[in-house]
């Protein structure tokens, strides 16, 4: 098995000490069946799914009866767990990864935020033509990047039953924080029902699984509170969208188990810790389509990585992860004592629970979820939005640019936002925005709906900051811009009101230019943009130390920016990362060329 | 093994000097002759190198720190107790030090608990700075900490052991 392969790595005497206490203390799942080891800044490797290490690894697909949540279901597995196995590599490596079919359906493997050749990315119909049943396809590519990342199908609805797992690089030099053992947490959101019948549903019928919608008491506690006219005023708005303010998530935990690490919050998986050591935590959001905003009550959290790439440390209490990213936090618990890691997921319809103890069978005390939020207040001004909440009206959500009144885009600067005014004098030769400058009409400074930077405090984009300038410092010689668009009752998802299977070619990229990259989202709904291929530097106004991303969460009415050095030749994904939002067609390809 | 344990001894790259004459435990100013022992320490992103020093009661140490990571840092001595108050402090002003702690490089104070005072220092990328400090006989374990906001999070902290 490729886990036993021996990593040669100078041990001192106390990191073997540390490794040993590992050992001793590793998760029961996990001991006896993987060995543990150390390297010189304190990693562990545990997975309670198992772990493949590199640089060869063999993965095998199946569809196989395996119990979720204590109940019968039938998940993809990979080498015979789901979620799959964490596949763990290292900077500078040359990978070999052979994934067998052994479905009677085609199947792939993405390598979810990895920089490699355009035929390996394991898009089919894009990078390649998929894996045919019973069939290898090898996966070949050097490993020029570290951090956390993680793998998924692309193919069809797969990615929604298991099929997907964490992928970690490990640093060939040494990283910008350290710590005495890691753990890795994989949020996925599973369904007993058949992916194309939740489809369906969804098409059908628009908030098929939305149980929180307003209802006739809501109408009388808003009368109550804000007068007849502006009630039946607001209510008209969110008809006039095809939406109702509480879609917060198309899809709801009244069909979704929240898992984490594949269990239930009633199983309770258990990270280990001994007092006093610096634990790193590696969270990747794998769900299909939760958002979810996670909290260790009674730990400090500091943020270090956000989608592989180091930040600059923020010191936070609850952060909002959106579909597909990661984030690497630091937590310390100084006592003997349990702590509940509590990821709820955004719409409040449910959440994901682990335990962080350091012993097994501990648990701490679980958090009362909060109620859902209502997008009438966020529209309603409830974040100095004067001007976005026209802007978001008339623009409506069913995809009509035509409508929409750019007039109220101009108003927007003048509103209260963070940062803005001193940004928008910068402006470059072309006169466009100076590189990294935040885009009028983004809302980096806010975490998004229903989450109180008041109360705690909460990760934002604003916060992440590189520690170095990235290589490729000219400022952008052309703007790209792309609206999100959408018709939710229709559930049609699309760009600049095209559905892919109505556009006639690709978005092109020429070679090595410097290209921004503008998302302005037309919608109510949260997108998480997805480009395969290249990174996008995401413009959230901290100049020359802006972000490195893979996926942008875009919130409602917001337009943000990304610089994107155009250097990977050959075709590329680029799409929402709601599932169910790219199956319906919020998806397009990238051509570098 | 033998390599590594070398790796290690050039690691802490302190230099012993044989006096280790008496010294009050105050903070007056020190002249070059009353140093007993010069610890050089490297300032990174987010570690400092070495991880922990052991001192005895009384000796007049000169800490030269050189901060090899790309951005700003500072190295502060004082109990965890004090650091942690340091820390709360910084964090609510944004990371930014109060009064006098502007200047790079320079000799400073940092308010800990109850306003009592630890010696400080602000480091700006790939500068030196010297800090020079005596032991207190009263205490058996000190800090030495960067308390920018989450840099003692992310693992910029050491211990001083304090014995004979």
């Amino acid at each position: 098995m490729a886990s036993s392969r021996v990593i040669t790595h100078p041990l001192s005497r106390r990191q073997i000490l540390k490794g040993g206490a590992a050992l001793g203390l590793g998760s029961a799942a996990a001991l006896g069946l993987r060995p543990s080891w150390a390297n010189p800044w304190g990693q562990t490797n545990i997975y309670s799914k198992g772990i493949e290490v590199g640089p060869e690894v063999s993965l095998a697909i199946r569809r196989e009866s395996i119990p979720i949540d204590g109940k019968e279901a039938r998940p993809f597995s990979i080498n015979g767990t789901s979620p799959g196995p964490m596949i763990r590599l290292k900077e500078g490596q040359d990978a070999v990864l052979r994934v067998t079919n052994l479905l009677d359906e085609p199947t792939s493997i993405h390598w979810h935020g990895l920089i490699l050749p355009p035929g390996m990315d394991g898009v089919p119909g894009v990078s390649f033509p998929g894996i045919a049943p019973g069939e290898t396809f090898t996966y070949r590519f050097p490993v020029h990047q570290n951090g956390t990342y993680w793998y998924h199908s692309h193919s069809g609805l797969q990615e929604q039953l298991g099929h997907a797992g964490p992928l970690i690089i490990d640093a060939a030099e040494r990283e910008p924080f350290r710590y005495d053992r890691e753990h890795v947490l994989l949020l996925t959101d599973w369904t007993f029902e058949d992916p194309m019948s939740v489809f369906r549903n969804l098409k059908t019928a628009e908030g098929y699984y939305n149980f929180q919608e307003r209802t006739i008491a809501d109408f009388f506690a808003d009368v109550r509170e804000k007068g007849l006219s502006a009630t039946a005023e607001m209510r008209g708005m969110w008809a006039k969208m095809r939406m109702s303010s509480r879609d917060i998530a198309d899809v709801t935990g009244s069909t979704y188990s929240y898992l984490l690490n594949g269990h239930s919050p009633e199983e309770n998986w258990t990270a280990l810790f001994q007092a006093g050591e610096r634990v790193r935590l590696r969270v990747i959001n794998g769900s299909a389509m939760s958002y979810f905003d996670l909290r260790i009550p009674g730990l400090k959290m500091t943020v270090v990585s956000a989608d592989g790439q180091p930040v600059q440390p923020v010191p936070v209490d609850e952060f909002r992860i959106g579909v597909a990213e990661t984030y690497d936090v630091l937590v310390t618990p100084e006592d003997d004592s349990a702590y509940t890691i509590f990821a709820e997921a955004m719409d409040r319809s449910g959440y994901a629970r682990a335990t962080l103890a350091p012993r097994e069978g501990m648990a701490a005390e679980i958090p009362e979820r909060r109620k859902i939020a209502d997008r009438g207040m966020e529209a309603m001004g409830a974040h100095d939005m004067e001007g976005v909440e026209h802007a978001e009206m008339e623009r409506g959500a069913d995809g009509d640019r035509e409508g929409m009144d750019h007039s109220t885009m101009q108003g927007m600067d003048h509103s209260n936002m963070q940062g803005m005014s001193g940004e928008r004098s910068r402006m470059n030769a072309n006169g466009m925005l100076a590189a990294g400058a935040a885009q009028p009409g983004s809302r980096y400074d806010q975490a998004g709906i229903g989450i109180d930077s008041g109360e705690r405090r909460v990760l934002v984009y604003r916060d992440l900051k590189a520690f170095t300038p990235w290589p490729d410092r000219r400022e952008p010689e052309r703007e790209l811009e792309l609206h999100l668009t959408g018709n939710m009752e229709r559930y049609m998802w699309s760009f600049d009101g095209k559905k892919f299977s109505e556009v006639t070619g690709p978005i092109r990229f020429n070679k090595n230019e410097r290209l921004r990259l503008i998302l302005v989202n037309d919608t109510m709904m949260e997108h998480p943009i997805h480009l395969h291929g290249m990174w996008m530097e995401l413009e959230n106004g901290q100049g020359e130390l802006i972000p490195r991303k893979h996926t942008l969460n875009v919130k409602p009415g917001e337009r943000v920016s990304a610089l994107i050095t155009a250097d990977a030749e050959g075709s590329w994904a680029f799409h929402c990362h709601l599932l169910y939002h790219m199956d319906a067609g919020m998806f397009r390809v990238v051509k570098v060329a | 093994m033998r390599k590594m344990l070398l790796a290690l001894v050039l690691g802490l790259t302190t230099t012993t000097a044989f006096a280790a004459g008496q010294h009050d435990a105050s903070h007056a100013a020190t002249s070059e002759a009353d140093v007993d022992r010069t610890i050089r320490v490297e300032a990174g992103d987010m570690w400092f190198d070495p991880e922990g020093i052991e001192v005895a009661p009384g000796e007049t140490i000169r800490f030269e720190i050189t901060n090899t990571g790309n951005i700003e840092h500072e190295f502060v001595i004082g109990d965890a107790q004090a650091q942690e108050a340091h820390r709360e402090m910084m964090q609510e002003m944004d990371g930014s030090h109060g009064d006098g702690h502007e200047g790079h490089g320079g000799h400073d104070m940092a308010e800990g608990a109850h306003g009592g005072e630890m010696p400080a220092v602000t480091i700006a990328p790939g500068e030196t700075a010297e800090l020079v400090w005596t032991a207190p006989g009263n205490v058996e374990r000190l800090e030495y900490a960067c308390n920018l906001p989450g840099h003692y999070e992310s693992g910029m902290s050491g211990n001083i052991d304090i014995r004979e």
